[in-house]
């Protein structure tokens, strides 16, 4: 008797996680496809899936379209138009090789395409608007054909419609030839090359293809969300990489295996782990989240342990090794005059804004002005990682958050000193950190990216949620207070004081990053970058500075993200320090420069100031010298913040130093240019008298 | 008296291609090796296995008598092996001597995070004279300052050299060293390497395509061929030998 209801507890599961299965695999195939045909990691087709999802959504609702046209719409046209676009525009034009470049691309279409959609098509996500699904009463009416689980016609709509898909694409590939052509670049890009097989073109079919799947699946998993919005599509996309990983990335029917698998999985942990929760009372409190997080878990699991993962694209093509090596960059030393120039423009531009903000700033100035230097201290440590040891990590909001959390509970629930507890922060930050880089360090760069994205994921279903960490139920009615530090005398509660706080802890943390990077650390560090084989050569060992890379970024994330929930005397975990908030981190600094203490200032500039500064006008209006000539297209939307600098990251493949070092450097030649002209006119005037 | 690289059985598949088969191989202190054999011999391969860069299926590397095999890279770099690489492998974005900067402070050991916090991780001034002795035996003095980028492939590949001699080795792999330089700078080269090999007396084992070089720069050599070696012997024996003719020129392949 009870055989029998666990299997048919097994089997309810198997069958309730078949329909979201279905669509991870949709996804998964559109990834497995533009991974193969053309080395791009497309983190972006979660921001694809958004964008198709959400225009259906707007022209049924808003337009009053049928479900038919808006389908065809979205997914048919606008969808296939989209991949299209990034293929002709960006990604054809990248070498072969550039892995990290296309990923860092991706990241920063990640950010700025959902955004530009809800800017051109006036789409809001409306929090606990849900949407509908493709038929009418697609959450209401239920069919139950085995008698063990009842299919809502959303979730048999998607499934149905996922298996057709998936046989048309089986078709496309046997009988077409454009399909015979397709399946011939999967296996091996350059060997079609040589056959005469015109890549390029089965390139953008790919690719209008892969993006035509990520919109069907955009718009097949919306009915399952309360809220259409773009955080939860980058999560689906995490998903699919998951299923893909799988099929090691190459496979097609293995990723579609892996979709279903990952979704069988969830919803059979979902049916059995309430009864273990039951017996063993920790799990409890986690047990809503362990479920959603199972395909961080795997992804995790699968990236550090499965070695043939990582080969897997090397070894399945016999040619990889004729690939021509990356262009060498340009000359790139520093001089002393550069570093003089920029030193003194630092000084004047902080004189100048210490200036302001003593004379005239008010309260939100103040706040806004302390925010920016505090970013800047955390963004050091992207500079730390992705500056000087190379390294993608997408998990700096989770080492950020560790730091908050911890003054939350040392400080605020058990009455340390906030200083302190900011520190301990740090130094907790800095050894997850470290501990996250031992099994990551000698991976590939796109699969540390990869990794730290699932530990982010991962941390933020599962770790956030811990009474210890988060606050867990109290925290809910409460939030995550954190008080403002008082030191002897001094008390921060004061904004102007609590300022010059940041900018000690900034300057401090400025001084050890610059410091790391003249001395060993920093020169071991830009030694692998250059070559890891001819740094392991002389002694190197990359496990070493890579973890002590990871360390330090760790505890300068921390630390800055300790100094923000204090002066937001609040952790505010999902608006600061959530997976998706902290991409764009990644896209400024990367943008800006990811190489120097000056790029970091930049990026916390940016973050902070860019969109009361410029967007709102403030600027025009003081040197306009009043509000009212301000012109009417003023203020301007914040998110066009995050396309410009998402689409700033297309840069990033010619200018990984980013565009302020690019700038600054093209400053400094022309400089130097005129320098000599001078010197050349000087002797040829004294040759003359 | 222990030999400095004594390798024994040295076995390596790539994909079912027997890319090393039983290669076992000595070179004594001092001494210059020469290891000539065709392209795809398995030349680079086994000096990939020698310093670990590949793991050999089977058989064992020994330095000074020390089984090795199980090290990784880096520890058997710090135990002796210096290198340079055939397809040239140099650190972008820096100078000359910061090439070799960088070799002298991980040889000294003394990078602790720590001191880079204090500010004292800074190149000292007995570093950077270290560095320049180097250079100036090797030419490359006034270049000291040059960012990499600006060199030619002969000057690269000195810059590999010096760098790998900042490491103090006692056996320098040598792989291919002039590809890419014309016949003075070759000869130049070879000066400078027995010049400084003869101050610090460690011993070499050159991959070499140009056979006058080798004919004049070794005293012994072995021969790969398809990953198995065929022939050993004092260089101008080996080259003389028809079994290495054969396995340049292909059977029936005259003296020419
Ligand atoms: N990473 C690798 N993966 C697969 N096969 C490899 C790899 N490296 C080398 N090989 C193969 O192993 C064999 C030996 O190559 P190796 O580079 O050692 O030859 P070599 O003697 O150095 O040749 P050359 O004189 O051209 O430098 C060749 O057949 C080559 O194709
Ligand atoms: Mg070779």
């Amino acid at each position: 008797m009870l055989a029998v209801t666990f299997i048919e507890d097994v089997l309810r599961g198997v069958l309730q996680g078949l329909p979201p299965g279905a669509v991870y695999g949709l996804i998964a195939i559109g990834f497995v496809l533009a991974y193969k045909t053309s080395g791009v990691f497309n983190l972006a087709f979660g921001a694809q899936a958004y964008i198709s999802a959400g225009l259906y959504f707007q022209a049924r609702n808003e337009w009053g379209w049928s479900n038919l046209a808006a389908f065809v719409l979205a997914v048919v046209i606008v969808a296939p138009a989209i991949g299209l676009i990034l293929e002709r525009l960006i990604f054809r034009h990248l070498p072969p090789g550039s892995a990290l470049a296309k990923l860092v691309i991706a990241i920063g279409l990640s950010v700025a395409l959902p955004n530009l959609f809800e800017l051109v098509v006036g789409f809001e996500p409306v929090a606990g608007r849900t949407p509908e699904g493709l038929l009418n009463g697609g959450a209401t009416v239920f069919y139950d054909p085995t008698g063990l689980y009842a299919f809502s016609r959303d979730e048999l709509t998607a499934l149905t419609i996922a298996i057709v898909s998936g046989l048309a694409l089986a078709a496309l590939f046997r009988f077409t030839p454009i399909g015979l052509q397709m399946r011939a670049v999967v296996e091996s890009p350059r060997m079609t090359e040589l056959n005469g097989i015109r890549a390029d073109r089965v390139s953008a079919f790919s690719w209008a293809l892969s993006s035509a799947f990520a919109g069907l699946a955009g718009v097949l998993i919306a009915p399952r969300f309360n809220t259409l919005a773009a955080p939860d599509f980058f999560n689906l996309v995490v998903v699919a990489v998951a299923a893909a990983a799988i099929g090691k990335l190459v496979s097609i029917p293995r990723a579609v295996a892996g979709g279903l698998g990952l979704g069988v999985l969830i919803a059979l942990i979902d049916t059995f782990l309430p009864r273990l929760s039951e017996a063993q009372e920790w799990i409890e409190p986690i047990q809503d989240n362990v479920t959603p997080a199972v395909p961080f878990i795997v992804l995790f699991a699968l990236v550090t342990l499965w070695p043939a993962l990582r080969r897997s694209q090397e070894q399945s093509d016999p040619l990889a090794g004729v690939d021509p090596p990356p262009p060498v960059p340009a000359a790139s030393v520093r001089t002393p005059f550069l570093t003089i120039l920029t030193a003194v423009f630092g000084v004047c531009f902080f004189l100048v804004v210490g200036v302001v903000v003593v004379t005239r700033a008010d309260v939100s100035w103040l706040f806004l002005i302390t925010q920016a230097v505090i970013m800047s201290t955390i963004y050091l440590s992207v500079t730390v990682l992705t500056g000087f040891a190379g390294q993608i990590s997408l998990c700096q909001g989770a080492f950020a958050a560790i730091g908050g959390f911890t003054v939350f509970q040392l400080a605020d629930r058990f009455g340390a000193s906030v200083l302190v507890a900011a520190v301990v922060g740090g130094v907790i930050a800095a050894t997850v950190s470290a501990l996250l880089a031992l099994p990551l360090v000698r991976l590939g760069r796109v699969w540390v990216a990869i990794a730290t994205l699932a530990f982010a994921a991962f941390f933020d279903a599962v770790v956030v949620k811990l009474p210890f960490v988060g606050g867990g139920g109290t925290s809910l009615l409460q939030g995550t207070r954190v008080p403002r530090p008082v030191l002897g005398p001094l008390d921060f509660a004061n904004d102007r004081l609590f300022l010059g706080l940041a900018i000690v802890v900034f300057l401090a943390c400025a001084y050890t990053v610059t410091a790391i990077r003249s001395g060993t650390v920093g020169r071991t560090l830009a030694a692998l970058r250059g070559s890891e084989v001819a740094s392991e050569s002389i002694g190197i060992s990359p496990t070493r500075a890579r973890v002590t890379a990871f360390a330090v970024s760790g505890f300068l994330a921390g630390l800055g993200g300790a100094m923000l929930s204090i002066q937001q005397e609040n952790v505010n975990y999902a608006s600061n320090f959530a997976p998706f908030a902290a991409l764009f981190w990644l896209v400024l600094i990367v943008s800006l420069g990811a190489r120097t203490v000056e790029g970091a200032a930049y990026s916390g500039a940016s973050f902070s100031l860019m969109d009361p500064l410029i967007f709102k006008g403030a600027l025009l209006g003081w040197i306009l010298r009043s509000e009212e000539r301000i012109p009417g297209i003023f203020p301007i939307s914040p998110k066009w913040r995050f396309v410009l600098f998402g689409l700033t990251t297309i840069t990033f493949a010619k200018h990984p130093e980013g565009l302020v070092e690019d700038g600054k450097r093209k400053a400094h030649a022309r400089v130097e240019r005129w320098r000599a002209r001078v010197r050349e006119r000087r002797q040829d005037a004294e040759v003359t008298a | 008296m222990t030999a400095v690289l004594d390798t024994r059985g040295v076995t390596k598949t790539f994909a079912g291609v027997q890319a090393l088969s039983d290669v076992s191989l000595l070179v004594e202190p001092g001494e210059r090796v020469g290891l000539i054999g065709p392209n795809g011999a398995g030349k680079t391969t086994f000096f990939n296995c020698v310093l670990g860069v590949l793991r050999a299926e089977r058989g064992q590397v020994l330095l000074d008598g020390e089984d090795v095999s199980a090290l990784p890279v880096h520890e058997r770099a710090r135990r002796g092996i210096g290198r340079t690489f055939q397809r040239i492998e140099l650190f972008g974005e820096s100078t000359v001597r910061d090439h070799l900067l960088i070799a002298e402070r991980v040889r000294r050991g003394d990078g602790r995070l720590w001191r880079d916090l204090l500010g004292r991780g800074r190149p000292s001034a007995d570093e950077v004279a270290a560095c320049d002795r180097v250079l100036e035996q090797l030419g490359l003095a006034e270049l000291a300052e040059e960012p990499i980028e600006h060199l030619s492939l002969g000057q690269g590949r000195l810059v590999e050299v010096g760098r790998a001699l900042m490491t103090r080795p006692r056996l320098l792999l040598l792989d291919e060293p002039s590809s890419g330089l014309d016949r003075r700078e070759t000869a130049d080269l070879a000066a400078t390497l027995r010049a400084v090999q003869q101050a610090q007396g460690f011993a070499i084992l050159l991959v070499e395509h140009d056979v006058e070089l080798v004919a004049n720069f070794t005293s012994r050599s072995y021969v790969l061929d398809f990953g198995t070696l065929i022939a050993e012997g004092p260089t101008d024996e080996v080259l003389a030998s028809s079994l290495v003719r054969e396995a340049y020129l292909g059977p029936g392949g005259g003296p020419g």
